[in-house]
């Protein structure tokens, strides 16, 4: 047990570290008791809907905002002692001067966390290469799309090399393209060390990118841990399976325990109860004649488990208790 | 309140500095910048020059003058003297405009009802003293400029001089310098000896009070205007949020503040210096073209480097002072639109200010001026004013930028407190529950 203990202590050094925050804004709690880990070196979802806390959290982070109670450590120092350099931030609210040049404010931004003009200019360059976006660096802010704007925004967040990434809803606007590249840069990012917590809304995208998530809801933390954790938290199982012939699968009314949550061409979800083994619907599909074409025991999805859990699909509002807030309260919850 | 995070300790002083350099550059560049510097140098410059225009229309002018003395003599030379003194051609070029003519009138009740008939605009009645000496009394109803009593008194005194020499031969007898006094019939008062020239210095430190005054009150009210549209403009553009996780709250004002304030700086230097000298090369000019004007010179007597240092130390700490609640004010902002909220209830302690400070420039000195001078939001006007006119005790000039000195880190914390909360504040402009909210760093 001291053993087990003293590695947990170890860890909390190692790691960005959600103890306990707490914070209203008037009458609206925006944060309630949160407290999670993220582990070093991963990338790691924050997942929520609009007004779960997510921004209130980053900001308190960055020391923009002062919790109520609480605090945020990264590798056992509060993160008001730590430079701001530790954090590189892409706010979820888009914003460049819009009349300076990309690469001006590329620079102007690099130097505010320290980076000498020189290296600022070189590293800007290199990163709007990776972005295939080299043509944008003499060009004023506001004649860029809102995609690259946002790539503009995200090498400002990164150039100076952070230790965290807080990305605030970074997908949020990308087209697919765009989004594979912002992905790569991140898995990049990873294995240079820096640990990236991005908040989403979007499950899909969570799920391929991450290996830890947080699913927070009205500011109180609602599961967390590694993927395969959370998973397994819902205690749901699942199968998938194609069938020629009829997707819906109307032989499993012979199988109690389990229902069809998605039916689909392709192939259909199954939920089967405590006590329903998966080969039990293997054996009644073969029982019935349907010629299986695909089967595999399958984990719920995170936008289920979301589901599960908050009891909403995470693109819709979170309701804030106890009151609707002014729209002042709101925005900065 | 929330806390400042470091950013490496030593890298404030470099982020104030980047963050001004961005402002300077930004502000100078700005197409309102160049056409308002371009606006203020053409009106500066126009200004500049009144006085040469002055000189020009003077010169197309004749000032009729009756003389009447107890003896022919006395009003012959009388007459001779002013004319050849004050019709003179001072670069001896010959055949000039005569700006004077004089009339000999046969009594002194004649020349005062030429006077009160407005066909004269002054009448000269000389008089003998029982001294030996010589007494003159100019009488006019506000015909009569301070710059042509000066000169109709030095000419009183010439003629005094040969009136000596021709009386004394052998220079026995000492000299008596002739009495001179000016009494306007309209008034009927007489001033004494030597006033028109201290007048005329005080007239010149009117002008330069009111030029330093007007302009600080329009600097401080128009580029802390600067301030705040700077900061409402960052939070409209959502590059705030950006901002405000790279730089600390501190870092983001004192650089706004220094940036925008240079950039005004750099703007009221860009229209001074033409100004001024535009205002020597018109006297110069004037006299090249006009002739020597011993009155000419006087635009410009009032102002002395001490004033102009006294200048940029008000307009520095009362810049630093305004901007600071002007940083604060917009940060409460959301849109541009919404800047008009602030204009005005933030312009009423700088027109608070202007107001004592024109009763000093016309000469007041009453206990309530003097209280306005020592208050750190009025002081860069109303002692501005009183320096420009010169009535300050040295322990006055130090009891003011004391507490001006005092005050200005005090709002510039107070400022970037509601500055660190209002950055984050988006939605209905603010009321005044928003503001002590934010002051006390909700």
């Amino acid at each position: 047990m001291a053993a087990a203990g003293r590695a947990a202590m170890l860890d909390a050094q190692m790691s960005l570290v959600v103890d306990h925050l707490s914070k209203r804004f008037g009458s609206v709690t925006a944060l309630d008791d949160l407290a999670f880990e993220v582990p070093l070196g991963q990338v790691f979802g924050f997942l929520g809907a609009n007004g779960a806390g997510k921004t209130t959290t980053m900001r308190i982070a960055l020391g923009v905002l002062e919790p109520d109670a609480g605090r945020v450590t990264w590798r056992g120092t509060e993160s008001h002692r730590l430079p701001r350099s530790t954090w590189g931030y892409l706010p979820e609210e888009r914003g460049l001067y819009p009349r300076m040049r990309v690469l001006d404010q590329l620079v102007f931004f690099a130097g505010l966390q320290g980076v000498p003009t020189g290296r600022a200019k070189r590293e800007a360059m290199a990163w709007l290469r990776r972005f295939r976006a080299e043509d944008l660096a003499e060009r004023r802010a506001e004649q860029l799309s809102k995609g690259n704007q946002q790539k503009v925004q995200f090498i400002a967040a990164t150039l100076h090399d952070p230790q965290v990434l807080l990305m605030d809803e970074p997908f949020t606007g990308l087209d697919p393209v765009n989004v594979m590249l912002l992905r790569e840069a991140f898995l990049e990012l990873r294995d240079r060390g820096r640990t990236v917590v991005f908040s989403t809304h979007q499950m899909e995208v969570a799920e391929a990118l991450c290996e830890s998530v947080a699913i927070v809801d009205r500011g109180r933390m609602v599961v967390g841990g590694s993927l395969r954790d959370v998973r397994r938290a819902t205690g749901r199982r699942m199968v998938r399976i194609a069938v020629e012939g009829d997707h819906r699968l109307p032989w499993l009314a012979s199988l109690p325990g389990t229902r069809v949550i998605q039916a689909g061409m392709d192939r259909s979800t199954v939920e089967l109860d405590v006590g329903v083994e998966p080969d039990e619907v293997l054996a009644a599909a073969v029982g019935a004649g349907a010629r299986v074409r695909h089967f595999e025991v399958a984990d719920p999805s995170l936008e289920q488990i979301f589901l599960d859990f908050v009891g909403h699909p995470a693109d819709e509002e979170a309701h804030l208790v106890p009151e609707t807030p002014s729209p002042r309260e709101e925005d900065a919850a | 309140m929330t806390h400042e995070s470091p950013t490496g300790r030593g890298s404030s002083g470099r982020n104030v500095a980047l963050v001004a350099r961005r402002e300077y550059a930004e502000r100078v560049r700005s197409r309102a910048f160049v056409f308002s510097t371009l606006l203020m140098v053409g009106l500066a410059v126009v200004i500049a020059l009144i006085p040469l225009a002055f000189r020009v229309v003077e010169r197309a002018t004749v000032t009729p003058i009756a003389v009447a003395a107890p003896d022919a003599e006395l009003a012959n030379r009388t007459i001779a003297i002013l004319d050849a003194f004050l019709n003179a051609s001072m670069d001896g070029s010959g055949d000039r405009h005569r700006p004077f003519t004089f009339e000999l009138v046969g009594s002194p009740a004649a020349a005062v009802s030429a006077v009160g008939d407005a066909r004269v605009a002054g009448a000269v009645l000389a008089d003998r003293t029982a001294g030996g000496g010589l007494d003159f009394r100019v009488v006019t109803i506000g015909g009569l400029a301070q710059d042509k009593l000066q000169l109709l008194q030095l000419g009183t005194f010439s003629v005094g001089v040969l009136d000596w020499t021709a009386a004394n031969p052998n220079t026995t007898n000492p000299f008596v310098p002739p009495t001179f006094a000016v009494v306007d019939a309209g008034a009927a008062s007489a001033g004494g000896g030597g006033s028109a020239v201290d007048t005329a210095e005080y007239a010149s430190r009117r002008i330069v009070g009111i030029v330093f005054v007007v302009l600080l009150f329009l600097t401080l009210v128009f580029y802390g205007m600067w301030v705040a549209s700077g900061v409402v403009a960052e939070k409209a553009s959502r590059v705030m949020e950006l901002l405000i996780s790279a730089a600390t709250a501190s870092q983001l004002v004192a650089g706004k503040i220094l940036g925008i304030g240079l950039a005004g700086l750099t703007q009221v230097t860009l229209v001074l210096v033409p100004a001024l000298a535009m205002m020597v090369v018109s006297g110069q000019l004037g006299n090249a073209m006009l002739g020597e004007d011993v009155t000419a010179a006087t635009s410009l007597a009032g102002l002395s480097p001490g004033l102009v240092v006294a200048f940029l130390v008000y307009f520095i700490l009362g810049f630093a002072l305004y901007a600071a609640m002007y940083a604060g004010a917009g940060s409460l902002l959301s849109r541009a639109e919404d800047l008009q909220i602030i204009a005005l209830p933030l312009s009423i302690p700088a027109i608070a200010g202007y107001l004592p400070a024109v009763l000093a420039l016309s000469g007041s000195n009453a206990p309530i001026i003097r209280f306005a001078s020592y208050v750190p939001l009025w002081s860069p006007f109303v002692m501005m004013a009183r320096l420009s006119i010169g009535r300050v005790e040295p322990w006055e000039l130090v009891l003011s930028l004391g507490l001006l000195l005092l005050t200005v880190p005090l709002v510039t914390l107070l400022a970037i407190r509601v500055y660190r909360a209002g950055v984050l504040l988006y939605g209905q402009p603010p009321t005044v529950r928003t503001f002590v909210r934010a002051v006390r760093g909700g």
